[in-house]
Formats: C-alpha cells, sequence, structure tokens
C-alpha cells in the first residue's frame, strides 16, 4: 500500500485534488464559523443587534430571522460542498489512484 | 440459541411491563390509552426488526457498522434519529417555554457543527477510520496508549449523556403512564439491552430511523397546527406569546437565561465543537458502503435536522401561547405539571387533541429509546473494539470473541444506565447534557482536528494532552458551581463558572501541541514520517475499509 501511497503524493493532480477540496472546506468553514460567532457575540455581549423587530408593525426580532436564515444557510452550503465532491474532487481522485495502480502495475509491484 | 435468549428476554420484558401497568399508582385515565397503545405498537414493530437483525448479526463488521449495507437515505434519517435527542425536542421547547430566545443557543451552534464536521472531517473520517473514533486517532499512533485514552474518554462521554437521556425518559414515561419512576428505567434499560445485543447496529439503525420519521412527522403537526391558529403569520405567534409571558419582550431576545459573557461563550462553544465530534453519531459514517453514501446520508441528514430545528422556533413559542394560561396543564402554583420538559408534550394535546397527545408521548419515549440506543452502540464499540480487542488482546482475537464481548458490554451498559438512572433521579438533567458535550469538545475535537490536520503531532501530545484535557474539564466540572455548590452543597465554587469548555477546551489543545512539540523521541519521528501516507489515505480513501457482501 505504502508504495502506492508515494506514488499518489508525487503526482501534482493530488496536490490540485487537495488544495481545491482545502478552499472549499475552508471558505465554508470560516463562515459558519463567523455567524456561529457572530449569534454567540450577540447573545454574550449585544442584545440589541438580536433585540429589533424587522418592522415596526412585526413582532419578528431580527435575532429570529437570522437564526432560521442560518438554520437554511447550513443546509445550503452542505448540499453545494457534497455536489462538488461528488461531481469534482471524486472524479479527479479517481483517476489519480486510477493511475498509481497502472504506475505500479507497470512495475510490476502489485 | 441467540434466538431462544432473544424471546427469553423479550417474555421477560413483556412481564415486566405487564406487571409495571398493573402497578400503576393511578388508575389509568382514558387520554393515556391511546400513548400506552401506541407505545405497544413501537415496542412490538422494533422487538420485530431486532429479531430480524439479530439473524443477521454476526461478524464485528455487522455489529458495529451494520455490515457497512445501509442505504444514503436510510443512515440519513438514522443520524437524524441519532441527533436529536430528548434535549433537542423537549428541553429546547422547555427552555424557550421559559426563557425565551435563549433557549434557541440550544439550536442554532449545534446546527452549525453539522456542515463543520461535513468540511473538516466528514470525507476523512470515513477514508480513515473502520468502526470507532479511537480507529481513526490511533492510526499513527501507538496503539495501547492512545486507544486506551480515547476509549476511556468515550466511556466518560456514554455514561454522562446515558444519565440525562434516562433521567428524562424515567421521568416521562412514569408520568405519562402512571407508573413508578424505577419501573419506567427499568422498561427503557431493559429495551436497550435487546435492541443492542442481540441486534447491534443494524437493528439500532432501525429504531433511530423510525423515531426520526415519527419525530418529523408529530413535530411538522405541532407547528402547522400552531401557524394554522395564527393563519400561518409568525408575527401574530410572536405578538400573542409577548403579551401572555410573564417576562414580555424580553423573550425575544437573548439575556434571559444566560446572564454573563463567559456563559455563553463557553457554552456555544461547548454546543459547536462539541457537536461535531460525537462518537455515536461519528460512527454512523462507516454503516454506508462508500464515501458518496456516507455524503449523501450527510446531506439527508443536515435537511433533516436543519428542518427540525426550524420547527423549534415555532413549537416553543407555540408552547407559550397554549401551555402557560392552560389551567389543565398547571398545577396551584402556575407551574407546568410534570416540569418545563412537558410544555412541548402539552402543547400537543391542546393543538391535537388526546390521540395526538398519545402519539407524541410515544414519539417522546422513541426519541429517547433512540438515543440511548445509539449511546449504548457507541459504548459498547468502546469497550470491545478499543479496550478489549485492541489493548488487552493486541489485536489477536476471533471476530466470535469481539462480538460476544460487545454483547456483554452492551448488557452491562444497560444496567448500569438503569442503576445511574435511579441514583440520579432528583439532579437537574438539563445541566446533565453540558457535561459530554464537554467532554467531546475537549477531548474529542481537538485529537481529532489535530491527528487529521496537524503533522508534528505524536503520540505523547495525543496521550498526555488528551488526559491533561480530559481531567481538565471533568475537575472543573466537579469543582464548578452545579456540583461543588448545589449538589455537594459546599459554600462556594472552587471554579467559577458553570460551562468550562472555553477554558478546558484551551487547555486540552495547548497540552496537546506543547507535549507533541517537546517529543523527539525516534518514535515521534517516524509518527511524523507517516504523515503524508495518512494524508493520502485521508483524501483518496485508498486502504479503507470495504463493504461486507452478503
Amino acid at each position: 500500500m505504502q508504495h502506492l501511497y508515494r506514488q499518489i503524493y508525487a503526482d501534482p493532480r493530488f496536490h490540485e485534488l487537495e488544495m481545491k477540496r482545502g478552499v472549499l472546506s475552508w471558505t465554508l468553514a470560516i463562515i459558519v464559523l463567523a455567524t456561529v460567532a457572530q449569534y454567540i457575540a450577540a447573545t454574550a455581549y449585544f442584545h440589541e443587534w438580536f433585540s429589533a423587530t424587522i418592522s415596526p408593525e412585526s413582532s419578528v426580532t431580527w435575532g429570529i430571522v437570522i437564526g432560521m436564515v442560518d438554520c437554511v444557510v447550513y443546509i445550503l452550503f452542505v448540499g453545494f460542498y457534497i455536489w462538488r465532491a461528488n461531481n469534482e474532487f471524486d472524479n479527479l481522485k479517481d483517476a489519480i489512484v486510477a493511475d498509481a495502480h497502472r504506475l505500479a502495475g507497470d512495475k510490476g509491484e502489485k | 440459541m441467540i434466538v431462544s435468549r432473544f424471546s427469553r428476554v423479550g417474555t421477560a420484558l413483556y412481564g415486566l411491563l405487564v406487571s409495571a401497568a398493573a402497578l400503576a399508582d393511578e388508575p389509568v385515565k382514558g387520554t393515556d390509552k391511546t400513548a400506552i397503545a401506541m407505545f405497544f405498537v413501537f415496542i412490538a414493530i422494533t422487538l420485530g426488526i431486532t429479531y430480524w437483525a439479530a439473524g443477521r448479526t454476526k461478524t464485528t463488521k455487522d455489529f458495529y457498522a451494520a455490515g457497512g449495507n445501509i442505504k444514503g437515505w436510510q443512515n440519513g434519517l438514522a443520524i437524524t434519529g441519532d441527533w436529536c435527542s430528548a434535549a433537542a425536542f423537549l428541553g429546547i421547547s422547555g427552555l424557550i417555554y421559559t426563557g425565551g430566545f435563549d433557549g434557541l443557543i440550544y439550536s442554532v451552534p449545534p446546527f452549525a457543527a453539522w456542515p463543520l464536521m461535513m468540511f473538516l472531517f466528514a470525507d476523512r473520517l470515513r477514508n480513515l477510520g473502520k468502526y470507532t473514533i479511537a480507529d481513526i486517532i490511533s492510526l499513527r499512533f501507538s496503539r495501547v496508549p492512545t486507544r486506551t485514552l480515547v476509549a476511556s474518554a468515550g466511556l466518560v462521554f456514554v455514561v454522562t449523556y446515558i444519565i440525562a437521556q434516562m433521567v428524562g425518559a424515567g421521568k416521562l414515561v412514569s408520568f405519562l403512564f402512571h407508573i413508578r419512576y424505577e419501573y419506567a428505567v427499568c422498561i427503557v434499560g431493559a429495551l436497550i439491552i435487546v435492541y443492542v445485543a442481540f441486534g447491534g447496529m443494524l437493528a439500532t439503525t432501525w429504531v433511530q430511523l423510525i423515531k426520526a420519521v415519527l419525530l418529523l412527522s408529530g413535530a411538522s403537526f405541532i407547528t402547522f397546527m400552531v401557524l394554522k391558529h395564527f393563519d400561518f403569520s409568525m408575527s401574530a405567534l410572536y405578538k400573542t406569546a409577548i403579551d401572555i409571558h410573564p417576562k414580555g419582550l424580553a423573550i425575544m431576545s437573548p439575556g434571559l437565561i444566560l446572564t454573563d459573557p463567559v456563559s455563553s461563550i463557553s457554552l456555544g462553544l461547548a454546543m459547536l465543537f462539541g457537536a461535531t465530534s460525537l462518537p455515536h453519531v461519528l460512527m454512523r459514517f462507516f454503516t454506508v458502503p462508500n464515501a458518496k453514501e456516507a455524503r449523501k446520508s450527510a446531506f439527508f441528514a443536515a435537511t433533516f435536522i436543519g428542518y427540525f430545528y426550524l420547527l423549534t422556533f415555532v413549537i416553543g413559542y407555540g408552547a407559550i401561547v397554549f401551555v402557560t394560561k392552560n389551567p389543565q396543564f398547571l398545577d396551584a402554583g402556575g407551574l407546568i405539571v410534570g416540569g418545563d420538559n412537558m410544555s412541548a408534550i402539552y402543547l400537543a394535546k391542546a393543538v391535537g387533541g388526546d390521540v395526538f397527545l398519545g402519539f407524541i408521548s410515544a414519539v417522546a419515549f422513541a426519541t429517547i429509546v433512540a438515543v440511548v440506543a445509539g449511546l449504548t452502540i457507541a459504548g459498547a464499540s468502546a469497550i470491545s473494539h478499543d479496550l478489549y480487542a485492541n489493548v488487552f488482546r493486541h489485536g489477536k482475537v476471533t471476530e466470535g470473541e469481539v462480538v460476544k464481548v460487545s454483547r456483554i458490554a452492551a448488557l452491562a451498559l444497560g444496567f448500569l444506565a438503569v442503576l445511574l438512572g435511579i441514583l440520579f433521579e432528583k439532579q437537574n438533567i438539563a445541566y446533565m447534557v453540558v457535561l459530554p458535550f464537554t467532554i467531546s469538545s475537549t477531548v474529542f475535537f481537538p485529537l481529532l482536528f489535530l491527528s487529521m490536520y496537524w503533522k508534528r503531532l505524536t503520540t505523547k501530545g495525543v496521550v498526555w494532552g488528551g488526559w491533561t484535557g480530559l481531567l481538565a474539564a471533568v475537575a472543573m466540572l466537579i469543582l464548578g458551581p452545579t456540583i461543588w455548590k448545589d449538589i455537594l452543597h459546599h459554600a462556594a465554587p472552587i471554579f467559577p463558572y458553570k460551562y468550562p469548555t472555553l477554558f478546558s477546551m484551551t487547555t486540552s489543545f495547548a497540552a496537546i501541541i506543547i507535549f507533541s512539540l517537546l517529543d523527539k523521541s525516534a518514535r515521534a519521528k517516524q509518527e511524523i514520517a507517516s504523515f503524508d501516507d495518512q494524508f493520502v489515505r485521508s483524501q483518496t480513501g485508498l486502504g479503507a475499509e470495504a463493504p461486507t457482501q452478503h
């Protein structure tokens, strides 16, 4: 197994895969962390952010709206990540692994 | 033999239920007949499934991962069933009922854990692990000390989480069916033992799946009825809630429950990072055949869980409107009969009548049973797979031996759950839920994260840092206001904060990093060198487990 790992590690496309997946994962993760940080900061220090109502005649506060929007955004993020992983990352990964197997096979070290 | 043992336990359980019903303190009222009927239907169906699953649970892979043959959508529903504990359904409604907006800190940060886990952990976890999180953490490191640490922390996690669920279950069942608390706890414990010891992960999966369907449909119906009452205007619902609630407008903004910033931040961190690394939820990712199905199950789970949390925004405030002024649900002092956690149950009665009350009672019961089953299988795998097979026997065991130990472990955990459930009857359960999340955010999250992302991590870092974190978390909890002052009746707490995660998680990260950096041994050099191989495996899944062919 180890020679396959080395083979793959030497493949520039592997580092392309890792980079693309990393950029997507961390961008989305940081946005999610920022929304939670804002939520916690508002609960801890800035109550007035969440206490304002969305319009004078409504009883719905921004805190409720932001909480609900966050939930929907998280679902969409998960969906988007999975869509990219299934359609893009997996294909690239399969190609890299197949080539590594082929190269290892050529050298006769199955 | 399994089958005959199974039927004997089944008969014993039935006898217990009948005698428990006969010993009821009060005559059974009409309202409870539907509840009892639905409760029996649920038990009959799940026991039937367990019987079927027992015939298919032979190898360790069957026992811990249902053979790796669960479909994506099924696993998505089962994860939903594993994730949404009684704390999420009854607890959040109860918290919103008393404290309004602050109750939502139990829904938004834990749900944010879901995308976070997906982006940072899910693919790598699936590619590196086999059955448990200890498999992933110990991959590069010395097997015995690493697994001992992770399994010990896992057992602390499982036991504290189970106590909270058992106490909740006991109170609920004894209240709804008018039986003694001890009998109620015994019924739950007996069911769990049967599901897990005989049916393994396959039975657990179906119990969780059924529970998720029941919970989502019940919660949807409550939400629909509440909104219908207000002509589908959220504003009208909140306005009525503000008018009725003694705290008035304050229920729409933070500050009623979480009064100091350190509590808010610490609890938020525990909920967020703790929820990314729950051992019983993460092990569900090993029940599907491949990474694609794992992702599919993650998407289903995120959608269902997100949808459920959206419903809590209506259900919690709905309880304020329909339960607060309704004398049939309140005692002489104006407090809810049976405690705040009953608010969602009464709301069900207010909007759906007696039949729906029966349905929701059965849902609440199924909720607890499914979560305890998931926790029990996580605990049984920590004992049999991590401690017995890998630590005591150094991997030299047969499949049959490990499965046998798993079944015994499930039995022992079930008995322990009953015992602790009875011992902790009078304790505050909302607080008990904080304990496992503190352990998870302090021990599992840093170890999983650093083992996957930090090349320089070594065995010393994992073991010394992990134990430091675990002991720090436990010490801060014991010396804190809830246990030291309220339970042990000392004058003042030694550690001032109720929620220690801010401090315990920082300590844990710092200790793991410092001990790793100080480790200059030859072993450490090897471990650092093997990171690249692990990294390739974590990205490609090469060398990971394949599903069992049936």
